[in-house]
């Protein structure tokens, strides 16, 4: 056992799997050049050296091509794990992703399978808007895409695992401020979401939430950065006397709704939090499912703590009025508490 | 817009409280965040805020006063902004003191006067069930929650606050395993405790009712188990009691016998299924002749000639009229005399010879829509065939589906004198013959 930040933890897991079963490859820009970074966050650092750059494949900046080229290796019997440098770029790839990954399996009767793995990096992290995105709403909202979500060290290996593993395409979103990148590529104002990595295998399973705090109250749900933000909320209102519950989803499709439900069944309220912007958003999603399958054990409306409806600042300054704050959760929770 | 300043409620018991103080006078400006009038409770004196900027224009309390939380006290409004005169601000929302004459009209209750202004207070649906559950009248709650809902705590504290009748551990621990609420109930124990003989009523009680029983039926007709009726309710109770009955049941293709029976009406020989059936069993009965028997005593006769007895239903019930030699007779004779023998049957003209020495029974039901049935069989005799509706249904012949004219036939038989065997054989054949007459010549 080891403390591990989200890329070691990462990066391990893809070199665990590359070993284990030849056909899974990497494909991605500047994952493997050599005095690169390693992907544009240092996951892919060193495996072109031990794999070889057949199975570290660099290819031009052009995603549409290289998640062609993933989806068709996929189908052809190969476990790729494709790389876009920012999540932002999943839009070049987008046809490849949602016509094509997400619905081959479904059209083909099951003949075909399509074993993708998707990594993108979410979040603002002052590079602007284009470089900025929480995309997860997008890919949640397409049948035959699994999407996961890891906020830990340990969660992140063991979903990446079992993502290799998955006959069906799986989309898995990584936070920059939560990756613990070093060196060049270290992110101001970082998180750390290192953890305790077992040395043994394990699988993290998709699919499963867990309860990252109990509490009586309330229940918050966060994903990725906001599951930090709803813990550091969570404290400071326990000063209080509010006890809230923090959930962590894990994955955002297939959804532990029954994780979710039955919090809420016990604390009356919810409260969503999310990095994306308010309207079409994964929260609103969350909040729809919980009105009409728990609306009788609601005490107070649902809230939603979201980025507002404009593009991500590149401002500092500004950015800390988008993404969602410690204290717009509190705000939340205490009106929801019915204290405001 | 107008600001209706609500007195703010501090804590959830203190409902009424004292305005000590305005720090404002009516007309002049105040600004949202800044002290507006100081309130005293039971515990201590506190300030509360105005909730808007503007100028005061309204106010409904004064110094001494004793308020309620939650009704409005005072308007801030724009300077020149026009109030509606059914502002609520009209409204007194002082307690009027004891001695005070009443204002003409209903009083409205203390816990009506506690809501907001505006009429319509919201409630959660988690405190809307927990309050059914209670049979909280939702009136008496003070709204807590978020856009003044009406929230759980509301409910609850409510109910905390209703006075809780004393009882006995045993009877608690009884109410609690049952799901019931002790509360609501009467004791009846020393100085009203409420003991386990109050719980165990109150539970039984909770049982469902049992289903109310119609008052006693009238009959509108009395029969007397007499004479026809009394002989067929004798003998089937004897048959269903004493035979080991036993019903195979074969579906035939009738195509042909349909055919045949629309040929010979064609060519001028009316007759009917039940004929062309007799007429079938006859042959039938000749080839199997140990379904042509009768218990006797302790021994089983066989017997050589084949009477065959043809159920028919009358008015004063069912007669079963027998044909003799039912295997020598022509279709047409066999057509004849069954007429006959109906026509006899149902205007109560048979003789008993005529309705007795069958060794062999032909129940028919076909016309009644009857697909298969369990004939009872009519005793001593071994075996009863019953004939169902010939319907036209899709059957796969060869590679293709075709509409076939289909019948179910079903043979009781009792067991004690002849077994599966030799009886299904016997249905066989008789099936054979319904789906291939043109085997009857040869």
């Amino acid at each position: 056992m080891a403390i591990k930040t989200i890329v070691e933890a990462l990066r391990e897991a893809i070199a665990e799997e590359m070993r284990r079963d030849p056909r899974v490859i990497c494909i991605g820009e500047d994952i493997g050049v050599e005095g690169g970074w390693g992907g544009a966050f240092t996951v892919t650092l060193g495996l072109a050296e031990e794999f070889g750059h057949e199975r570290v494949l660099d290819t031009p900046i052009a995603e549409l091509g290289l998640a062609g080229v993933a989806v068709g290796a996929a189908i052809g019997g190969l476990r790729p794990i494709a790389d876009v440098q920012y999540g932002d770029f999943l839009f070049l790839c987008m046809d490849m992703l949602a016509n094509q990954a997400a619905k081959m399996r479904y059209m083909s009767g099951g003949t075909l399978t399509v074993p993708l793995v998707m990594r993108a990096p979410v979040g603002s992290t002052r590079r602007g808007a284009q470089h900025a995105q929480s995309l997860e709403a997008f890919f949640t909202h397409i049948p035959g895409l699994k999407v996961l979500a890891p906020s830990t060290a340990y969660d992140a290996k063991g979903l990446l695992k079992s993502a290799v593993r998955d006959d069906n395409p799986v989309i898995i979103f990584e936070h920059k401020v939560l990756y613990g990148s070093k060196g060049p590529r270290a992110v101001e104002g970082a998180i750390s979401a290192a953890g305790e990595v077992p040395d043994e295998e394990y699988l993290v399973p998709i699919g499963k939430g867990v309860i990252r705090r109990p509490g009586r109250d309330v229940t918050i749900v966060g994903k990725l950065l906001t599951v930090y933000r709803a813990m550091a909320a969570a404290e400071r209102l326990a000063q209080e006397g509010i006890e809230a519950e923090v959930i962590d989803p894990r994955t955002l499709v297939p959804l532990d709704k029954e994780l979710i439900l039955e919090s809420v069944r016990k604390t009356g309220r919810l409260v969503v939090v999310e990095e994306d912007n308010l309207t079409g958003g994964w929260a609103g999603d969350i909040a729809a499912m919980v009105a009409e399958e728990a609306f009788f054990y609601l005490d107070a409306p649902i809230k939603r703590v979201s980025a507002p409806d404009v593009p991500a600042p590149f401002a500092p300054v500004m950015e800390q009025f988008y993404v969602p704050s410690e204290e717009r959760v509190i705000e939340a929770v205490k009106w929801v508490m019915g204290q405001k | 817009m107008a600001t209706e300043v609500l007195v703010p409620p501090l804590g959830a018991t203190v409902d009424t409280m004292t305005l000590v103080k305005w720090y404002k006078e009516v007309g002049e400006t105040v600004t949202q965040g800044a002290a507006l009038f100081a309130l005293e409770t039971d515990k201590a004196t506190l300030d509360v805020e105005a909730p808007a900027s503007g100028v005061l224009r309204q106010i409904m309390a004064q110094p001494g006063d004793a308020v309620k939380a939650l009704t409005p006290i005072a308007v801030i409004a724009a300077p020149d902004e026009v109030l509606a005169p059914s502002t609520p601000a009209a409204k007194p929302a002082a307690v009027a003191e004891p001695g005070v004459a009443a204002p003409p009209g209903p009083s409205p209750s203390p816990s009506q006067a506690a809501r907001p202004a505006g009429g319509r207070v919201f409630i959660s649906p988690r405190a809307r069930r927990l309050a059914e559950q209670y049979a909280v009248p939702l009136e008496a709650l003070s709204p807590s929650g978020p856009e003044s809902a009406i929230v759980e705590r509301d409910v609850r504290a409510y109910l905390a606050a209703q006075p809780t009748p004393a009882i006995t551990p045993v009877a608690r621990r009884m109410a609690e395993e049952a799901g019931l609420d002790w509360r609501q109930l009467t004791g009846s124990g020393p100085a009203g405790r409420i003991v386990q003989e109050d719980v165990s009523r109150a539970i039984e009680a909770m049982q469902p009712a049992p289903p109310v029983l119609s008052p006693v039926n009238e009959a509108i007709q009395t029969i007397p188990l007499r004479g026809v009726r009394g002989v067929i309710a004798e003998r089937m109770a004897r048959s269903n009691a004493t035979t080991a009955r036993v019903t195979l049941t074969a579906e035939a293709d009738a195509t042909a016998l349909v055919a045949l029976r629309q040929q010979l009406t064609q060519d001028g020989v009316t007759v009917s299924y039940n004929d062309l059936f007799l007429y079938i069993l006859g042959r039938a009965l000749r080839e199997h002749p140990q379904l042509n028997a009768s218990l006797e005593g302790d021994t089983i006769q066989v017997w050589r000639r084949i009477h065959i007895g043809l159920a028919v239903d009358t008015d004063r019930g069912l007669l079963v009229p027998v044909v003799r030699d039912a295997d020598s007779k022509g279709l047409l004779q066999l057509a004849r005399e069954t007429q006959t023998l109906v026509e006899r049957a149902r205007s109560g003209q048979c003789s008993p010879a005529e309705l007795s020495g069958g060794t062999f029974t032909l129940t028919n039901l076909g016309m009644l829509g009857v697909d298969a049935f369990t004939p009872v069989i009519n005793l001593p005799e071994c075996a009863i065939l019953g004939v169902g509706r010939i319907k036209v249904k899709p059957v796969m012949v060869g590679e293709r589906v075709v509409g076939r004219h289909m019948v179910w036939l079903s043979l009781s038989f009792d067991h004690r004198l002849v077994d599966g065997g030799p009886a299904a054989r016997f249905l066989q054949r008789v099936t054979q013959l319904t789906e291939r007459p043109h085997l009857l010549l040869a």
